[in-house]
């Protein structure tokens, strides 16, 4: 893997949310350098929708900063671009309409010919250039979350944000989506912050994995390096030792040392 | 037996007026108290499965029995938990449970009723919620009061649709050993849908795997032989525990290989019933199991089903064969059983070609002889062999005779030598020979004796050079001989072609094993093998013949051509054949063999031609089997047979990806 400069690119500054007299996250300190791929665990109410909330700016720290580049975050921005579990796509416009919106928005100045081509050429990316006149009706759920994918990145965000975004998959449309995830954060040097609640998920995609404690008042309790040189091919990694020692670390953290009823 | 579900098949009926199979001969038994999961990708038919033990469905063909008794409809003693909850909103948690048990147990007395409901709110650890509605509960907290509900009555099996599925993956573990815990409680009998991997490692003593649809089946079980009660980390620290998860994985992973192929295919010519081409150059060596390959021809099977000219190509080798089937010289051919599987695999630096066998054309038809002058020397058992090879006092190691390294030849005369332990690698000298060359070299004294089919052995045998030390009947009665094989790619561009040759040959093995059609098949086979009747004679139409001063004797299945559904390309077959190729160091053992199997021995292709002919086709089960020798070879676990093989060269085990 090629070296990622170290400059800090988006800090996390004693970051806490108070909810009327609940705390929900409790002073977060987290450091991301540029290009890094980050993924956050944690059981639910642990706060990390919160927590990437205030990265994206729909929501503000009680106390604490959120800094990108040196900039204060305090409202959404088109450097910033979410993906939803749900895909939140416009029912009633088409997968390049949907991009097309986005792209329109965000780029006015630009030429027709020029919105035009951006919207093309990212319906190419996720390879779904044949469904460009679909609507999200006529579309699997990977396809949805394809056009999602490409929507986020036609406005070339510098950091992009996925809550749990392959939950709702099959395995097998799951595992592609993670690799051409993995093939478009390569290709667009972007930086990702991503939620996912399945380890095996986050050792292969991830530079670091934030392990979150249990709200009210939830912390980040441990931040495990995944050391896994890139390319990663899926089923030499998962058959190492390294991996396992990961996994188990992980599910020791999940299951025992945090373990959650949801009751 | 508890559970047994009956080699069931599932049919659909399409809208267009067509039918989907969606599960296809499922044979499997439940012992009382076990927890078995059923794992396979979406759509293939496992939730399917679990209806049908619910009662909520039917199978198209076999059926489901608990306690000796078919499953016709549901009842309460199959209570199912589904994905989606199920609970009455209106009704609290302790009101969800009790209308269930005051329904099934209508005639208990109030205070018992009470006490079973209390009872099993407090098994899910919900006392503090039980007034609560299910507006009120979280996704995990739902579905406790539904396994609550479900166990409340008591019933004989618990059936689980993905319990979990609705819920993410942490909260699904929590759930997990909740649920595991209750199971070991209650003691109920359990199965699970899931597609979780962790999930049913942690819960099952069985996980049975289902291939893909259509006509899904179960392409693997796997035995999950941790100690209980279980903890997680206790089991994800078992040395067990990753090898397992990685088996199930990789089984998946196979199988999503052949789900992502399908989709590819799916876009392909379209349909039409016109033969693609009407002349076909078929490939064979003249033996007398070729004998389905000329009736074919010769009683006009080929004709009957369009195909106007067929060119019987007299090869050589099995060698030549492989090397013309892969150039396209010529379209299908007889081919030694190891062949299509070790093409496949990539042989001798090969590139990979995928081979595509609907059929086995003959079983057993071979024998192992020695000459004359070992006879003499009084070697006439695998016993004598072996001491005679011990001592070492002769100058010179023992020379066999064998056709191919693919061949049933050469690895059941491996298996019979090795079960004696003699290494046929160091003790021995093995050489390939064509068939047709085999006597010649016995009677110069070039081979001390060979492995091979008929009319050769009893050839050696009339001419007094040689002797019958055994037959594959001794060795493996039943062992698949000869298969039909044509290249994947053929078959692809030519499936109407193929399915016309499938059913010729199809009917000519039936032909030939009409004892009345013998003497007719006799005189075929003298024109195409161009040696006297008196060498094809025995065994074919009369008596065997081992020389050696013994009597002759009947051997009525030594040519089975069609009989005992002999024609089925068995993938347990297959996987036997898998386990001697890498114990030999011909080919490496495939990781993936489940996805090797279903594309090289197509079953499915015999039960389509079995179908269209009005034959009745099944593949049988997966059973354990054994050779003469006793040791037993489980299906689920090649392996650990192949790695108990008394003498194998060293095993390379490998993944190996097909285009």
């Amino acid at each position: 893997m090629l070296a990622q400069p170290k400059t800090p690119f988006l800090t996390l500054d004693r970051v806490t949310k108070i909810y009327g007299t609940t705390t929900i996250l409790d002073s977060i300190d987290l450091t991301v350098n540029e290009g890094e791929f980050i993924c956050l665990i944690g059981h639910s109410g642990c706060g990390k929708s919160t927590l990437l909330n205030m990265v994206s700016g729909f929501n503000t720290p009680t106390s604490g900063t959120v800094t990108l580049q040196d900039r204060q975050i305090t409202e959404p921005g088109p450097d910033r671009m979410m993906v939803f579990q749900n895909y939140c796509l416009l029912p009633w416009l088409t997968a390049y309409d949907n991009i097309y919106l986005a792209v329109d928005s965000v780029y006015p100045t630009h030429t027709e010919a020029k919105k035009k081509e951006i919207v093309r050429e990212h319906l190419n990316m996720v390879g779904l250039t044949e469904s460009a006149s679909k609507k999200p009706g006529q579309l699997s759920g990977g396809m949805k979350q394809r056009v999602a994918i490409a929507r986020a990145l036609a406005i070339k965000p510098q950091v992009l944000i996925l809550d749990e975004p392959f939950g709702a998959l099959d395995a097998i449309t799951k595992e592609e989506l993670q690799d051409e995830l993995l093939a478009i954060w390569r290709e667009n040097k972007v930086t990702v912050l991503m939620i996912t609640h399945d380890i095996d998920e986050a050792l292969y995609l991830a530079d670091r994995l934030v392990m979150m404690t249990n709200g009210p008042a939830a912390k980040i309790g441990e931040v495990l390096e995944i050391p896994f040189e890139r390319p990663r091919n899926r089923e030499q990694m998962m058959n190492s030792h390294t991996y396992i020692d990961l996994r188990n670390y992980a599910l020791d953290f999940l299951f025992n040392r945090y373990a959650h009823l949801d009751d | 037996m508890f559970v047994q579900i009956d080699h069931v098949d599932k049919v659909f009926p399409l809208a267009n007026g067509g039918s989907y199979v969606a599960l296809k001969n499922i044979e499997l038994e439940i012992k009382q108290g076990e927890f078995v999961s059923l794992i396979g990708h979406s759509g293939c038919g496992k939730s399917t499965l679990l209806n049908m033990i619910a009662g909520l469905d039917r199978a198209t063909a076999g059926g489901v029995i608990l306690e000796g008794r078919e499953i016709t409809e549901p009842g309460p003693d199959r209570m199912v938990v589904f994905q989606n909850y199920s609970l009455l909103p209106w009704l609290s948690v302790r009101e969800n449970i009790a209308l269930a048990v005051d329904e099934v147990y209508s005639r208990k007395p109030k205070g018992e009723r009470n006490s079973i409901i209390e009872h099993h709110i407090a098994l899910v650890g919900l006392q503090h919620s039980a007034t609560k509605r299910p507006n009120e509960l979280s996704g995990g907290m739902k579905q406790r009061v539904a396994i609550a509900r479900a166990l409340a009555i008591r019933p004989k099996l618990l059936l689980l649709d993905e319990p979990f599925g609705a819920l993410d993956a942490l909260t699904r573990g929590g759930l997990q050993e909740q649920l595991m815990h209750i199971c070991e409680e209650s003691g109920v009998t359990a199965v699970m849908v899931t597609h979780d991997v962790d999930e049913a490692l942690l819960l099952s003593d069985r996980v049975v795997m289902l291939t893909n649809g259509p006509e899904s089946n179960i392409g693997q079980i796997l035995t999950v032989d941790l100690p209980r009660p279980r903890q997680r980390m206790e089991v994800v620290k078992h040395p067990d525990y990753y090898p397992m998860r990685s088996e199930i994985i990789n089984f998946l992973n196979q199988q999503k290989r052949v789900k992502q192929r399908q989709a590819a295919k799916s876009t392909q010519v379209p349909q039409t019933k016109k033969l693609e081409q009407t002349t076909v150059n078929i490939g064979y060596i003249p033996l007398t199991d070729c004998a389905p390959l000329i009736v074919a021809k010769e009683k006009g099977f080929f004709a009957k089903y369009g195909i106007e000219q067929v060119n019987l190509c007299q090869e050589t080798s099995w060698d030549a064969i492989a090397d013309n089937l892969v150039s396209g010289e010529i379209h299908a051919a007889q081919m030694v059983a190891g062949l299509p599987l070790a093409l496949t695999l990539g042989m001798n630096g090969r590139p990979s070609t995928p081979i595509s066998v609907p059929l086995v054309l003959s079983r057993n038809g071979n024998a192992i002889t020695l000459s004359t002058d070992l006879y003499n020397q009084g070697i006439c058992t695998l016993q004598h062999l072996k001491a005679a090879i011990s001592n070492v006092t002769s100058d010179r190691q023992l020379t066999l005779g064998i056709v191919h390294s693919c061949s049933m030849h050469n690895l059941l005369l491996r298996y019979w030598l090795a079960s004696a332990g003699i290494d046929p690698d160091t003790e021995l000298n093995l050489v390939v020979v064509p068939p047709q060359e085999m006597v010649d070299l016995l009677r110069s004294g070039e081979i001390d004796g060979f492995c091979v089919g008929e009319p050769w052995n009893t050839q050696a045998v009339q001419e007094g050079i040689g002797f019958v030390i055994a037959t594959d009947l001794d060795i493996w009665a039943g062992n698949p001989e000869k298969v039909l094989g044509f290249t994947e790619t053929w078959v692809e561009q030519h499936p109407n072609t193929h399915s016309a040759i499938v059913r010729a040959i199809l009917e000519a093995c039936e032909y030939c094993d009409e004892p009345r059609h013998r003497p007719e098949i006799l005189t075929l086979l003298t024109k195409y093998l161009t040696i006297a009747p008196q060498y094809i004679h025995p065994g074919l139409i009369g008596p065997f013949d081992r020389g050696g001063n013994t009597l002759p004797e009947n051997l009525p299945r030594y040519h089975q051509f069609h009989v005992e559904n002999a024609n089925c390309p068995r993938r347990v077959e297959g996987l036997w054949i898998l386990t001697q190729l890498a114990r030999w160091g011909i080919v490496p053992f495939p990781k993936n063999h489940i996805e090797i199997l279903s594309r090289v021995r197509r079953v499915d292709h015999f039960l389509t031609a079995c179908q269209q002919l009005g034959y009745i086709g099944i593949e049988p089960d997966r059973d354990p089997f054994q050779l003469f020798d006793g040791q037993v070879f489980n299906p689920e676990d090649p392996l650990n047979y192949l790695k108990n093989q008394p003498i194998h060269r060293e095993l390379e085990i490998k993944e190996i990806t097909l285009a």
